[in-house]
């Protein structure tokens, strides 16, 4: 067999590559909640793209059905899915490690059947349109600006930019919190839960909260790739995307807040540009291939960095 | 069990700190703790001590929450702390060790220290929303108290190593000193010399001595070798089958035939 790799121009694909930024934009600001969960308190949450769904549902309800401000919708759904956050976390976060990871997985579940099946009020698998026209606006603005230094055809630099501001302001307050006396009890509870007990940190509200942000923080990411995709239907968000989640958190390493973002460029580059490659194969294989590439580079990963790209190691080791 | 009672009446006088009555704790058909009762004085240095089975850590982790007990109760300065989460019997006052220490690994010394502070309003994100500067003038005055106590356990030097790298000895004086800072009065300490070299166990019992006379805090330990209990403890309560079987002054305990029996495994049943 043999590979042919095709030239990549970098400019002759920018429409493509800044699509691909947009979504590994969007994935890691969703591994953000994932790493506070995973990284910082030690509770694996397997229901992260249910979270992002009920944000995402919870936002066009608002708008479409109910002709809310996206304004105040995007608050209150963000409320909406944190609230799912304390209330899948009051019965989940009393189990621990295996136990607590399927109780969230089934909660993902409950959700994605939920809108596959409350057709009046999420359209079942058609899913719900028209919740972005305030955006429509914004973008048509912002593309006005951009083509006063000539970069009007770009369309995809406003979400681009957008994403990615907001994963800034996103990882500057999640590391902030990370060293506060806050974040000195979530590691604590990672560490040890019952040494943080004895030294009387509840970690029972601890983990309570940090199931709620990364709620709230999946929801973000769920408005995003609503607005990328301009559709919601339950497809979207299902159990794929919070282990793609969990992939990312692998290469960027766990407790590295900045790692999320290097292990989703990452990910979405080497999946995205195998796209590239030349093969005398059929479509279906090509795609498949892809994703044993990007299995590979987990792979090489693991065995060459174990702690990720940003992950400390002595911490993993330590941490047995 | 009329020992007990006769042994209340005796310290009738003294001031009570912690009070453990006819606890119950059943795993299955296993009684772990079957009516244990027993009392501890305040500012006292009481070892706790029973071959092995006798349900002494069960008994610890029943009284701080770490398990639930079945019935009966349990009293710390004349409030019930029966069935209480360990947080919250940990905030009344009480703090504990483990048989097998719970070093924070992936965190340093320091950090382990400043945790355990007890008076850090920024440890919620409502104080942290309340108090978005002055958590740090906070945060330094904690970080001086933990230094001192560093230095007093010779860990100073350490203090930004992660704990995961102490060795066993120095794990023991770090969890010991922790549990200090959250400024317990009464400290339950679960085989503190257990796989300690000769040398350390000496530190750390003149440790339990001086916080107790210089801060009168009351130490309740779980120890096996009879050595250090008859040479540091007031008073010392037995526990055998999940019962205390005896309790008094060390000298007295040593000559009970109960406690001689329970040691040896003789006339099991009579003990019962």
């Amino acid at each position: 067999m043999t590979l042919y790799l095709i030239g990549i121009a970098p400019f002759a694909h920018a429409d493509f590559w800044l699509g691909v930024g947009i979504v590994a934009g969007i994935y890691s600001i969703f591994t953000l909640g994932l790493q506070l969960n995973v990284g910082f308190t030690g509770i694996v949450n397997l229901g992260q793209a249910g979270f992002m769904a009920i944000g995402a549902y919870a936002m066009a309800i608002l708008i479409v059905t109910y002709g809310w401000s996206p304004w105040l919708a995007l608050p209150v759904a963000t409320l909406i899915a944190m609230l799912a956050g304390v209330i899948v976390a009051m019965p989940a976060v009393r189990l621990r490690g295996d136990y607590l990871a399927i109780a969230t997985i089934a909660a993902a579940e409950i959700v994605q059947s939920t809108a596959q099946n409350a057709i009046s009020l999420t359209g079942g698998n058609n899913g719900l349109l028209g919740f972005d026209a305030a955006w429509q606006t914004i973008q048509v603005w912002l593309l006005g600006a951009l083509s006063t230094i000539g970069l009007g055809d770009m369309d995809q630099i406003p979400l681009f930019a957008v994403t990615w501001i907001t994963f800034a302001v996103l990882l500057a307050i999640l590391v902030t919190l990370q060293h506060t006396p806050w974040g000195r009890v979530l590691r604590a509870i990672r560490e040890d839960e019952d040494a943080a007990e004895a030294l009387g940190k509840n970690a029972y509200a601890y983990k309570v909260q940090s199931l709620a942000l990364a709620a709230g923080i999946g929801a973000i990411a769920g408005y995003l790739l609503a607005i990328n995709i301009t559709l919601i239907y339950p497809g979207t968000y299902s159990a794929d995307f919070t282990f793609i989640g969990f992939a990312i958190l692998v290469l960027g390493g766990l407790g590295s807040y900045s790692g999320v973002a290097l292990g989703s460029v990452l990910l979405w580059f080497v999946l995205e540009g195998a796209r590239f490659l030349d093969l005398p194969l059929s479509a279906d294989k090509v795609a498949a291939l892809r994703l044993l590439i990007v299995g590979l580079v987990l792979i090489l990963v693991m065995a060459l960095r174990p702690q990720g790209i940003l992950g400390k190691r002595e911490e993993m080791v330590l941490r047995g | 069990m009329a020992d007990g009672i006769a042994a209340r009446h005796e310290q009738g006088h003294e001031d009570l700190i912690f009070a453990v009555r006819d606890l119950v704790k059943g795993f299955g058909g296993l009684m772990a703790v079957d009516g244990a009762t027993f009392e501890v004085s305040r500012g006292s240095i009481t070892a706790l001590i029973g071959p092995n089975g006798a349900g002494k850590t069960t008994l610890f982790n029943l009284a701080t929450g770490f398990i639930k007990p079945d019935r009966g109760a349990v009293e710390f300065e004349g409030q019930s702390v029966f069935g209480r989460p360990p947080h919250a019997v940990a905030r009344r006052g009480i703090g504990r060790t483990f048989q097998i220490t719970k070093a924070l690994a992936a965190m340093t010394v320091l950090d382990n220290m400043m945790l355990a502070a007890p008076d850090q309003p920024a440890e919620r994100l409502l104080g942290l929303l309340i108090h978005p500067l002055s958590w740090r003038r906070q945060e330094r005055s904690i970080r001086e108290r933990s230094m001192e106590l560093l230095e007093r356990f010779r860990l100073a030097p350490l203090a930004n190593s992660y704990a995961g790298t102490l060795s066993g000895g120095q794990r023991k004086l770090l969890e010991f000193a922790r549990l200090l800072m959250a400024k317990p009065r009464m400290v339950l300490l679960d085989e503190p010399l257990a796989g300690v070299n000769p040398v350390l166990g000496q530190q750390i019992l003149a440790h339990v001595h001086e916080l107790r006379s210089e801060q009168g805090i009351t130490f309740l330990f779980i120890e096996h070798d009879m050595e250090v209990v008859m040479n540091n403890a007031d008073r010392v309560i037995v526990m055998a089958f999940g019962r205390v079987i005896a309790s008094g002054l060390p000298s007295e305990v040593r000559n009970d035939q109960r406690v001689i029996d329970a040691y040896l495994g003789a006339h099991a049943e009579d003990v019962a």
